[in-house]
């Protein structure tokens, strides 16, 4: 059985996410021990910008993400926000992409601080995703996690996603893959009012057809729940075993508080302040 | 400002950054907490732990546990079971100890966020 990571970066023209995955890998190779596969649609950059960052991974795979890009808005705290590509739609394919037989994809923007995700090795099911997370500032809505529209199905993260090589989990990618070649269909049929095609919808929708149309337990949660800071937060400095972030205060816009993080994972969804930690720590 | 809204603010914003600390401190615990056996998910817990306590003092070599996704596990070697459960509750229940002492001692929102 071979086994490892995959991670995904399509970089846009603000957003480095090939820099968050070079950065990111570390972290992996140092609480995960698991060799690293890269996708991107441009393996040419470590040619030329990411010289000294090739070997840092076991395989670097090009593929083009499927159809044309979205646009979405990027937060980048309270304050300011920029519309940019979203090429998003690698993650479909990588069932057929990953070079290991038991695989964890993880956004780029997820930091590895301990290594509860080996966990996902000693345990029976093929596929394991969250549903539960938990915001760094307590007390904030999180509605828009719990399902993907307000009279729809349950909402599960594509952030971070533990498989097996099935047959099952095969139907299930290839399900994924139609889903977002039909996406206008399913984002009406499940009442989703914005257009931009997202991984975490197609996933829960899929998740749901899976499960017969119903709720079910087509798909296993991790063990824990995933930490995450919105894109209204700030991170301010990475450390060896945590981050430090500004949080935005519960009913204060605007107004933040530091929140120190140790030995815990985290997605960080402010792609901006993940980029500026990166090239402040280099 | 008037002094004693002052400290009323800052006791306030330490109360924020100290009350989003304890809560992601009690998830990792709850993270910590589980594992893994036969391929079955288990929280190890005091009611676990007695469980399988009371099973080895009953001689028994094996027994069946549903895990947390409710599947039945077969675990065949109870003690062994047990001793696992144990080093994780232990370990865990240390860490989330120390980890709070040490943001309880800090009284304001730098010491908390350790600057």
């Amino acid at each position: 059985m071979t086994r490892g990571v995959v991670l995904i970066a399509n970089n846009n023209e603000s957003i480095d996410y090939i820099l968050q995955a070079c950065y990111s890998v570390n972290n992996i190779k140092k609480y995960l021990d698991l060799p690293v596969t890269l996708i991107t649609d441009t393996p040419d950059l470590f040619k030329t910008k990411y010289v000294l960052y090739e070997k840092l991974f076991d395989n670097i795979i090009e593929h083009t993400p499927y159809g044309d890009y979205t646009v979405k808005t990027y937060r980048d705290g309270f304050f300011d926000s920029k519309p940019l590509k979203f090429k998003n739609s690698s993650r479909a394919s990588v069932f057929d992409l990953t070079p290991y037989d038991e695989t964890i994809v993880l956004d780029t923007d997820v930091l590895i601080f301990n290594n509860n995700f080996l966990k996902c090795f000693d345990q029976m099911h093929d596929l394991l995703i969250y549903r539960n997370t938990i915001d760094v500032c307590g007390g904030r809505s999180d509605g828009e996690f719990a399902f993907i529209s307000d009279a729809s199905v349950d909402f599960y993260w594509a952030t971070c996603i533990f498989f097996r090589k099935t047959l099952e989990n095969e139907i299930f990618f290839n399900l994924v893959q139609h889903i977002q070649e039909n996406w206008n269909h399913y984002r009406l049929l499940y009442q989703i009012t914005s257009s931009v095609f997202r991984n975490d919808f197609a996933f829960s929708i899929a998740i749901h057809i899976m499960n017969g149309s119903t709720s079910g337990d087509f798909v296993k949660e991790f063990p824990g729940k995933l930490l995450y800071s919105t894109d209204r937060d700030e991170l301010v400095t990475i450390y060896d075993d945590g981050v430090l972030i500004l949080v935005e205060k519960t009913d204060n816009v605007g107004k933040q508080t530091p929140l120190r993080t140790v030995n815990t994972n985290i997605h960080i969804m402010n792609k901006f302040s993940l980029d500026r930690a990166i090239k402040n720590d280099n | 400002m008037d002094d004693k809204l002052k400290k009323a603010l800052d006791f306030s914003n330490y109360v924020i950054a100290l009350n989003n600390h304890k809560r992601i401190l009690s998830e990792k615990y709850q993270e910590s907490v589980v594992m893994y056996y036969n391929g079955g998910k288990f929280t190890v817990n005091q009611t676990l732990i007695s469980f399988c306590k009371t099973l080895n003092d009953l001689h028994q070599e094996g027994t069946i546990l549903v895990d947390d996704d409710t599947i039945p596990i077969e675990i065949s070697n109870i003690k062994d079971f047990m001793s696992r459960a144990l080093n994780e509750y232990v370990s865990a229940t240390n860490t989330y100890l120390v980890e709070y002492r040490k943001l309880l001692k800090n009284r304001s929102v730098a010491g908390i966020v350790d600057l």
